[in-house]
C-alpha cells in the first residue's frame, strides 16, 4: 500500500517535471516585443480579437499582431483583482503590463497623479493612428480621463456610459405615466407605481432599481444625485474638484451640508421607499438581474445596466417593452450624472511604449467600437460614427439614439471632485450610503462622514 | 540529535528562504507612510497602527470579525466532530457520504459566496426570494445588517465544516477499538467512554484543527467580499476585508501593512494559547 | 464508539440528523448543477423551474474556450503541492514529534506562524521574490507558495498523529538494526496512513481552491480554476451558468479524488502494527 502511494507520487513528480519543461520551452524569446494587456470583463471585452473565452487567438488577432510587429497577450481577472495586479506591478516597477486597464472612477486619477501611467496627449498629436479618430469621440469622454481635469490624458475609452432612465413602457402605461423630467416628477411617479402596485396586489415588482451596496461602486450614482441636487458636485466647499482648488482655497469638505444632503437623502429615500429589501446591498449585478426578471419598473441612472439587462431577459414583458428616457433634472438646475469609462492606459515602466500605443489606439478604435456596438448592440459608446451605426439605429431608432446621444452632451463627467485620494472617498460615501439605505440615521452617519474627511484631508496635507 | 536537524533541514530552508522576505519587508512598510500616489516613503513609527486602531472603521471590524469567528468557529468545531464521530463507524454508504460532507470545501470558495448570495437573494432567491418569503419571512437576508453577518457565517459553516470533519475523522482512527472494548465491559456509558477515552486521544487534532479553523475564518476574505462586500454598510466588514480596503482601495500601504502585522500578532497570540493546551 | 449498546432510538435520531446535514450540503451544489443547465435568465425566475428544458450553452462555452486548460494546470499544481507537502512536512513532523528539544519546539511554532500573516499583507513581498528568482508566470512559483501554506498544516497534524502513536514498534526496530529514516517508511508511515490520507485530501483541496497567489504569480498561461471562475465575474457581465459549469467541473476530479482515498481513512492500523 505504501509502495503504490509512493509510486503514485512519483508519477506525479515526473507528470509534473514533464510538463514544467513542456512549458518553459514555449516560453522561449521570440522575435518581436510582446504587448501585454491587463484588464476585466473576459469574454465581454473584445471578443472578436480574443474569442468569447478571451483566450482565443483569432485571426483578427493575428492580423493586428502582424500588422503591428508585436505579440499582443492579454490577462483577465475580475474587477478587483485585477487591481491587485496591476498595483502590485506598478509599485514594483516591473513593467510587466504595458496597457492596463483604469477606470475613470479612481483609477484614472489615483494612477494618473501617482505617475504611473503615460501621458497620451503628445502620442495623439505626433503618432496619429488611423484606428483611431479623437474627433470622431465625444469630447466628454476623452474629459473623464483627464487628470486633473483638463489636464494630461492618461487613458482612452473603450465603452463607455452616461445617464439615462430605463423604464418599463406597459407598466408606465398601465397607470398612465410618463418618463419625469424632473426629480420632483420621478418622485410622483414611484408614489404612483407603488400605490398601483399596492392596489393590484403585486408583490414581486419594484417602482425601482438602484445600487446601493457598500464601497465605491453606488457612489457613481448617488455622486449624480448629489450634483443634480445642489447643482454643483457639492463634496469640498466651493464646489471644488481639483487638489489645487482645494489647497488654494483650503476649501473644506461639507458632507453635512445642506447641498450635499439634499442628494444624499433623496438616493437614501428612494431606495428606502421605492427599492427592492436588499437594495442596501445591491451591485450593478442585482440590478441587472432584477430588471431582467422583470421585477424593477425603473432602472437608473447607469441605464448600461438596464440594457446588460436587456441583453440577456427572456420574458417578453421586459424585451418588448423596455424604453430609454433621458434623466431627470435635479432642483439644482443640473441632470442626475452617472458617467463612466472603461479606460485603457499605458504603464510608465512600459518597454514598448510607441507599439503599445499603436495596440491601444486600435482596440479603442473604430473597429473595435463598431464590433462591441454589433455585438452587444448596446448604445454605449465612445464614437458619434458608431452611435449612429445601422446596427444601432435600426434597434433603437432616430429618437432614442438621439437622445442618447443628447445624455452625453449634456453629462459632465466632472461631477465629483478629481483628486488622488477619489477612490477612497467614493468607498466612504457609498459605505454611508449603504448604511443609511438599511436604516441608520441620515444625520448620524453623515457626521461620520463629515469627520472622517475632515481628518483626512488634513493628513493629506491640503490645508497646511 | 544530529539526525533531527537533517529531517527538519528541507522544509526549515525552504520556509526560510521564502518567508524571510516578506516578513521582513511587511514590518518595515508598517513603519513607513506609503501611498502610492504621494511621492516618497517616510518612516512613521507607530503612525500606521496609531491611526488604524483609533479608526472608527477598525473597531468595528474587530467586532464584527469576533463574532464571526467564534460563532462560525464553534458551529462547524461541533458539526465536524458529530459528524466525525458518526462516520468513523461503519456504516452503510460510508464512502459515498463521506465524500459527499466533503463537497462543499470542494467548492471555490468564491463560488460558495455567489451561490449562498444567489440563494438567499430577496429579489431573485430560491431560498430568499421564494422559499423564505412563502413561510412568512419577508426581509432581505443580505440586506439587513443584523441577518448578513448570520448569513456570511452559514456560507462560512457551509463551506468549512468538512475541514474539520476531516481532521477529526482522521484523528478519530487513531484509537484503538481495544480500548472501548475494555470500558464497555467495565460498563462505561457512551458519554463517558467519550469523555474520558475519545476527548482526551483526540485532544492535538482537536487543537489543531481549532487553530486551523481560526485562521482560516479570521483571514477569510473571498466568500464574504463577494456575498456582501462587508456590507450593508459595514457590518459584515472583517478584518482582512479593511485591509484589504486600506492597501488596494485607499492605497495606503503602510497602514495597510500595519493591520497585517496586528492581525499576525493576534493570530500568534491565540494560537500559542491553544497549542499550550496540547502541552498539558 | 460503539452503536451496539445505544438504543434504536438514538440511532434513528442520528440518522435523522445526518440526512438533515445532507440536504443542507447538497442544497446550493444540486442548486448549482442545475443552474450549469440553464440560461442565466432561467435561474433568476421564481418559483424556480425543476422541470425545464436544459441547455448545454454552458458546458459549449467552458469546453470551446480554452477553459481546460485551467483544469489542467490546476491539475498539475496540486499533483506536485500534494507531493511537495508530503516529502517536506512527513520528515520535518516526525523530528518534531520524536525529539523533543526547546529549539524544536520553537521551530516547530515557527512553522505554524507561517501561515498567520493575512493574505493582503504578504502578496505584495511574495511577488517582489518571486520576480527576483526570475520564476514570474510559472508553475513553480504557485508550488513554492502553496508548499509554504500547506506545510505548517501538514507538519502539525502530523506531528499531533505521530505523537500519539507508541513508541516501541519503532524502538524494536531501531535495536533491529534499522535508521531512523528506515523506521520512518516502513513502519511510522503504514500506520499513520490515515493522517497521510487526510493531509493529501486537504492539500488538494487546499491548492486546487487557492486563488490569490495563483492569481498574482501567473500570468494568462498559468491560469488556474479558481483563477478562471473569479475572472468570469466581470463588469457588465455575469454568466451564472458559465460560472456553474466551471465549478462542477471543478468539482468532479476533487470528487473521484476524495472519493478514492478517504477509505483509508480508517481505524485499526494501530491494532494490525502491534500484532
Amino acid at each position: 500500500m505504501l509502495k503504490s502511494f509512493k509510486w503514485f507520487g512519483l508519477v506525479l513528480l515526473v507528470t509534473g517535471v514533464v510538463l514544467l519543461t513542456l512549458n518553459a520551452a514555449s516560453l522561449v524569446a521570440q522575435q518581436r516585443p510582446t504587448i501585454r494587456i491587463i484588464a476585466f470583463a473576459q469574454g465581454f471585452a473584445w471578443p472578436e480579437l480574443f474569442g468569447t473565452t478571451g483566450t482565443e487567438r483569432t485571426e483578427l488577432l493575428k492580423q493586428l499582431e502582424d500588422r503591428e510587429g508585436v505579440n499582443i497577450e492579454i490577462e483577465w481577472g475580475d474587477e478587483w483583482a485585477v487591481r491587485q495586479k496591476v498595483l502590485t506591478d506598478l509599485i514594483a516597477h516591473t513593467g510587466r503590463y504595458d496597457i492596463v486597464l483604469v477606470g475613470s472612477d479612481g483609477g484614472v486619477q489615483t494612477y494618473g497623479a501617482g505617475g504611473f501611467l503615460e501621458p497620451l496627449d503628445s502620442y495623439l498629436e505626433e503618432h496619429p493612428s488611423e484606428y483611431f479618430d479623437p474627433n470622431d469621440v465625444y469630447p466628454k469622454f476623452l474629459d473623464a480621463n483627464r487628470m486633473p481635469p483638463g489636464g494630461p490624458l492618461y487613458a482612452l475609452p473603450y465603452y463607455s456610459f452616461g445617464a439615462g432612465i430605463i423604464y418599463r413602457k406597459d407598466i408606465f402605461d398601465r397607470y398612465g405615466l410618463t418618463p419625469p423630467k424632473t426629480t420632483d416628477e420621478l418622485l410622483k411617479v414611484l408614489e404612483k407605481l407603488k400605490q398601483g402596485f399596492e392596489r393590484d396586489g403585486i408583490t414581486d415588482i419594484y417602482p425601482i432599481t438602484m445600487r446601493g451596496a457598500p464601497g465605491e461602486e453606488p457612489t457613481l450614482d448617488l455622486a449624480g444625485f448629489v450634483y443634480a441636487y445642489a447643482g454643483y458636485p457639492a463634496w469640498f466647499e466651493g464646489g471644488a474638484i481639483t487638489a489645487e482648488e482645494i489647497k488654494k482655497n483650503k476649501a473644506k469638505p461639507i458632507f453635512t451640508s445642506e447641498d450635499f444632503k439634499k442628494g444624499f437623502k433623496a438616493f437614501v429615500d428612494i431606495l428606502r421607499k421605492y427599492g427592492p429589501p436588499g437594495a442596501s446591498t445591491h451591485t450593478w449585478v442585482d440590478m441587472m438581474n432584477i430588471y431582467a426578471a422583470g421585477k424593477a419598473a425603473i432602472l437608473m441612472p447607469s441605464a448600461i445596466n438596464g440594457y446588460a439587462a436587456l441583453g440577456i431577459t427572456e420574458n417578453p414583458d421586459v424585451k418588448n417593452n423596455t424604453r430609454f428616457a433621458k434623466i431627470p433634472v435635479g432642483p439644482g438646475g443640473k441632470q442626475i450624472q452617472s458617467f463612466w469609462t472603461f479606460s485603457l492606459g499605458i504603464n510608465k515602466d512600459s518597454k514598448h511604449k510607441l507599439k503599445a500605443w499603436r495596440v491601444l489606439t486600435y482596440l479603442v478604435g473604430k473597429d473595435s467600437m463598431q464590433a462591441f456596438a454589433e455585438r452587444t448592440q448596446w448604445p454605449n459608446v465612445t464614437m458619434k460614427s458608431v452611435l449612429y451605426s445601422d446596427v444601432l439605429l435600426s434597434k433603437y431608432g432616430e429618437e432614442e439614439i438621439r437622445l442618447n446621444e443628447e445624455s452625453i452632451l449634456e453629462a459632465d463627467p466632472y461631477y465629483f471632485p478629481y483628486i488622488p485620494e477619489l477612490t477612497e472617498f467614493m468607498d466612504k460615501i457609498g459605505t454611508a450610503a449603504s448604511r443609511a439605505i438599511a436604516g441608520e440615521d441620515v444625520d448620524t452617519v453623515l457626521n461620520e462622514l463629515q469627520t472622517w474627511a475632515l481628518e483626512r484631508m488634513y493628513k493629506a496635507g491640503y490645508y497646511d | 540529535m544530529r539526525e533531527q536537524y537533517k529531517f527538519l533541514l528541507p522544509s526549515l530552508i525552504v520556509a526560510l528562504v521564502v518567508v524571510a522576505f516578506p516578513t521582513v519587508f511587511l514590518f518595515y512598510i508598517s513603519f513607513h507612510r506609503w501611498i502610492i500616489f504621494i511621492q516618497g516613503i517616510e518612516f512613521t513609527g507607530f503612525g500606521n497602527f496609531y491611526s488604524m486602531i483609533t479608526s472608527r472603521e477598525f473597531i468595528k471590524s474587530l467586532q464584527v470579525t469576533l463574532i464571526f469567528v467564534v460563532t462560525s468557529g464553534l458551529l462547524t468545531f461541533v458539526l465536524g466532530l458529530a459528524l466525525a464521530l458518526i462516520l468513523s463507524e461503519r456504516l452503510r454508504g460510508q464512502g459515498i457520504i463521506r465524500t459527499i460532507i466533503t463537497l462543499p470545501v470542494i467548492v471555490p470558495p468564491v463560488v460558495a459566496g455567489f451561490t449562498w448570495k444567489f440563494l438567499l437573494n430577496r429579489e431573485v432567491g430560491v431560498i430568499g426570494g421564494y422559499l423564505l418569503p412563502a413561510l412568512g419571512f419577508q426581509k432581505s437576508l443580505l440586506g439587513d445588517p443584523h441577518l448578513a453577518l448570520g448569513s456570511v457565517i452559514l456560507a462560512d459553516v457551509w463551506s468549512r465544516t468538512p475541514l474539520m470533519f476531516l481532521i477529526l475523522l482522521a484523528g478519530l482512527q487513531a484509537i484503538p477499538t481495544e480500548i472501548y472494548e475494555a470500558a464497555r465491559i467495565d460498563g462505561a456509558s457512551y458519554w463517558q467512554s467519550f469523555r474520558k477515552i475519545t476527548f482526551p486521544l483526540l485532544k492535538s487534532a482537536i487543537i489543531i484543527a481549532l487553530i486551523l479553523r481560526f485562521i482560516d475564518a479570521f483571514n477569510l476574505f473571498d466568500t464574504i467580499f463577494v456575498m456582501t462586500t462587508g456590507g450593508p454598510g459595514i457590518a459584515t466588514q472583517t478584518l482582512p476585508l479593511l485591509g484589504w480596503k486600506t492597501g488596494f482601495l485607499y492605497y495606503n500601504l503602510g497602514e495597510a501593512a500595519a493591520l497585517a502585522v496586528i492581525m499576525l500578532f493576534i493570530t500568534m497570540i491565540v494560537s500559542l494559547l491553544l497549542v499550550r493546551r496540547i502541552r498539558q | 464508539m460503539r452503536f451496539v449498546n445505544r438504543g434504536c432510538l438514538v440511532r434513528g435520531a442520528l440518522y435523522a440528523l445526518l440526512t438533515l446535514y445532507l440536504i443542507f450540503v447538497l442544497f446550493p451544489i444540486v442548486w448549482l448543477v442545475l443552474s450549469s443547465f440553464k440560461t442565466h435568465y432561467q435561474t433568476l425566475i421564481l418559483p424556480p423551474k425543476l422541470i425545464f428544458k436544459p441547455t448545454l450553452q454552458a458546458y459549449e462555452k467552458l469546453l470551446t474556450g480554452g477553459m481546460i486548460k485551467a483544469f489542467k494546470n490546476s491539475l498539475i499544481i496540486v499533483g506536485i503541492d500534494i507531493v511537495l507537502a508530503l516529502v517536506f512536512s512527513i520528515p520535518a513532523a516526525y523530528s518534531l514529534a520524536r525529539f523533543k528539544t526547546k529549539l524544536g519546539e520553537n521551530i516547530g511554532f515557527w512553522f505554524l506562524s507561517i501561515r498567520m500573516a493575512p493574505a493582503f499583507g504578504v502578496i505584495v513581498p511574495l511577488y517582489i521574490v518571486i520576480r527576483n528568482f526570475r520564476l514570474l508566470d510559472t508553475i513553480f512559483a504557485v508550488n513554492i507558495s502553496h508548499l509554504l501554506l500547506n506545510l505548517p498544516f501538514a507538519i502539525w497534524l502530523l506531528k499531533g498523529y505521530f505523537e500519539e502513536m507508541p513508541i516501541e514498534l519503532e524502538e524494536s526496530a531501531l535495536i533491529d538494526g534499522a535508521t531512523r529514516f528506515q523506521a520512518l517508511l516502513r513502519i511510522v508511515l503504514p500506520i499513520s496512513l490515515p493522517m497521510v490520507v487526510a493531509v493529501s485530501i486537504l492539500t488538494f483541496i487546499f491548492s486546487w481552491n487557492e486563488f490569490l497567489f495563483a492569481f498574482v504569480l501567473t500570468s494568462s498561461s498559468g491560469v488556474t480554476v479558481p483563477v478562471l471562475v473569479a475572472s468570469l465575474a466581470g463588469t457588465m457581465r455575469f454568466d451564472w451558468p458559465l460560472m456553474c459549469a466551471v465549478s462542477v467541473g471543478a468539482m468532479i476530479p476533487a470528487f473521484v479524488f476524495v472519493f478514492f482515498v478517504q477509505r483509508y481513512i480508517v481505524r485499526g492500523l494501530t491494532l494490525g502494527a502491534l500484532r
